[in-house]
């Protein structure tokens, strides 16, 4: 009987893989963005961050086999954390789609935004590392992680103020349409990626609240 | 027709009356409602605990059905016409998924030949309220107990866990317990059902262990063949992990077995569903919308179970 057998070791295993190679993309694309401020970017290593997004699918699948293949005792569980790899994968997606467009985007920063936009950045990154380790606290400690959950909230929240406060910026500009179009869209798609791991921690919020009374 | 003939067709009706049991049997609906097992294992430890159960403990309860509801003497034809109309009941309910009381149904059917030919002094009356206290009183006391089993489970361990591994842990010793209070349960179980097919063939001169292993036999087959439905639909009566399960069988288990060792035959799909239903409101949860179909069938048991007797009587009366 499959019962007896440890099988949840390997899941846990490549999630925790999973969650690594997570925070080290958004790392790799967090330190190119700041090259991309200081007009240092050399865009062809924003292919790194494509690269560890393709891997985070190639864990994915990897942790998607492994579920069908021993689904079996503790099916709670099993599910709850399939949904917490699964929206965390979007973070993967979207950081993926900025480097993307990040790759395409013919202009360089307008100077007078540089600095707010470091810190939309410093704010998304701080987000996703929250999230990264609230989705490992869950696993042994519900209160650390339940506080986790505000810190995100907190941190995207600066996030927002930051990207109003840019577009407002961005927006205020009359030469160049193209520029300040694709601009905007830079500071709304980093911006998404904090919005989405807010999304994540209140999906997290919610089972943590669940457990203790199911 | 010949005595040994007589046997013969009563034998072969209590295989089929086994089968019929072993079709609406729904022990294991907890292990699959929390999906401890796969359908095929719980189907394995099934067969495993009926044939053994009956083969074991189904002596005891026999002899209560079989010698102390009639007050005539048993002929023939009236121990065919309870077991076939008890079986006609339990094969059409098992056929929609739905768990009756093969008690019930076996009751049913002596109150109605009972009834049919000796009138109201015909049937002992008192025996039959003695245990219709314990039919009322065990899914009562399933309700209450897991009600409390559950509160105070949650209480003392679940609410004290952290994080996803404890939980594992926890609910993983909760499957290894579970798997044990199943298999108790099914064990006695099959002692308590299998003695009403077998009851009243006791009355005649046949080989007992013999008779009680065939209806073992047969009870697993038919776990196996139709009794599918009948898991499904207990196990999904609300939303199942092993510690609730667990609060669920409890009181289930140690009830059967001690209703067993005393010979009171109990209703275990009554004190299952009624525990189910105390877990889902401890735990406030919802419950399958299609839980009155079950009670339905409860209440029509009795009476139809009585009339199939009773329309089934004279036809066989002729036959034999």
């Amino acid at each position: 009987m499959k019962l007896f057998k440890a099988d949840k070791n390997e899941l846990l295993e490549i999630s925790e893989e999973y969650l690594a190679q997570t925070l080290k993309g958004a790392k790799i694309l967090h330190d190119l963005v700041m090259l991309f401020t200081d007009n240092k970017l050399n865009k062809a290593d924003l292919e790194q961050v494509i690269e560890s997004e393709h891997q985070c699918d190639i864990l994915k699948e990897k942790y998607t086999e492994v579920l069908f293949k021993e689904k079996r005792a503790l099916p709670f569980l099993v599910e709850d954390r399939y949904k917490i790899l699964m929206n965390i994968d979007q973070i993967n997606d979207k950081t993926e789609y900025f480097a993307r467009f990040l790759q395409t985007y013919p202009f360089e920063l307008y100077d007078d935004i540089t600095d707010e936009f470091k810190a939309l950045c410093e704010h998304c990154m701080k987000t996703v590392e929250s999230l990264i380790n609230c989705a490992t606290l869950i696993e042994t400690d519900f209160e650390s992680a339940y506080a986790k959950t505000f810190e995100i909230e907190a941190t995207r929240r600066k996030a927002r103020k930051a990207r109003f406060h840019l577009l407002e910026e961005i927006f205020k500009k009359t030469e160049e349409p193209t520029r300040v179009y694709l601009t905007s869209k830079i500071v709304t798609i980093i911006y998404d990626i904090a919005h989405w791991a807010e999304e994540v921690s209140d999906f997290l919020r919610g089972l943590i609240i669940k457990y203790p009374s199911r | 027709m010949s005595l040994s003939t007589i046997v013969i067709v009563f034998i072969i009706i209590s295989v089929l009356i086994s089968f019929a049991i072993g079709a609406n049997d729904e022990t294991m609906a907890t292990i699959y409602g929390s999906r401890t097992l796969k359908m095929r294992e719980i189907l394995i430890l099934a067969v495993i605990f009926a044939i053994l159960g009956a083969f074991i403990l189904g002596g005891s309860v026999s002899e209560t059905v079989g010698k102390d509801l009639l007050f005539f003497s048993i002929g023939n034809s009236v121990v065919l016409t309870i077991l076939i109309s008890t079986a006609i009941w339990l094969i059409i309910s098992s056929i929609f998924g739905l768990p009756i009381s093969t008690t019930h149904a076996t009751i049913g059917s002596i109150i109605g030949v009972g009834l049919l030919l000796g009138g109201g002094g015909g049937v002992n009356w008192l025996t039959i309220l003695e245990m219709g206290l314990w039919w009322l009183l065990s899914p009562l006391i399933g309700f209450i107990v897991t009600y409390f089993a559950y509160k105070l489970i949650h209480k003392s361990i679940i609410n004290k866990l952290s994080g996803f591994r404890n939980y594992e842990k926890a609910e993983r010793i909760f499957s290894y317990i579970l798997l044990v209070v199943i298999c108790w349960t099914a064990f006695s179980r099959a002692g308590n059902d299998c003695s009403n097919a077998v009851g009243i063939v006791a009355g005649l001169d046949v080989n007992l262990d013999l008779i009680l292993l065939i209806a073992g036999l047969s009870f697993a087959s038919g776990i196996v063949i139709i009794g599918r439905g009948v898991i499904k639909n207990v196990g999904t009566i609300t939303e199942l992990h092993p510690s609730t399960a667990f609060a669920s069988e409890i009181p289930t288990a140690i009830i059967l077995f001690f209703g067993t060792l005393l010979g009171i035959p109990l209703s275990g799909s009554h004190m299952l569903v009624a525990s189910l239903v105390g877990l889902s409101k401890a735990r406030r949860a919802p419950m399958s919308k299609g839980l009155w179909k079950i009670l339905m069938i409860w209440l029509l048991t009795f009476p139809v179970a009585a009339i199939l007797s009773v329309i089934l009587y004279f036809p066989i009366d002729i036959f034999i």
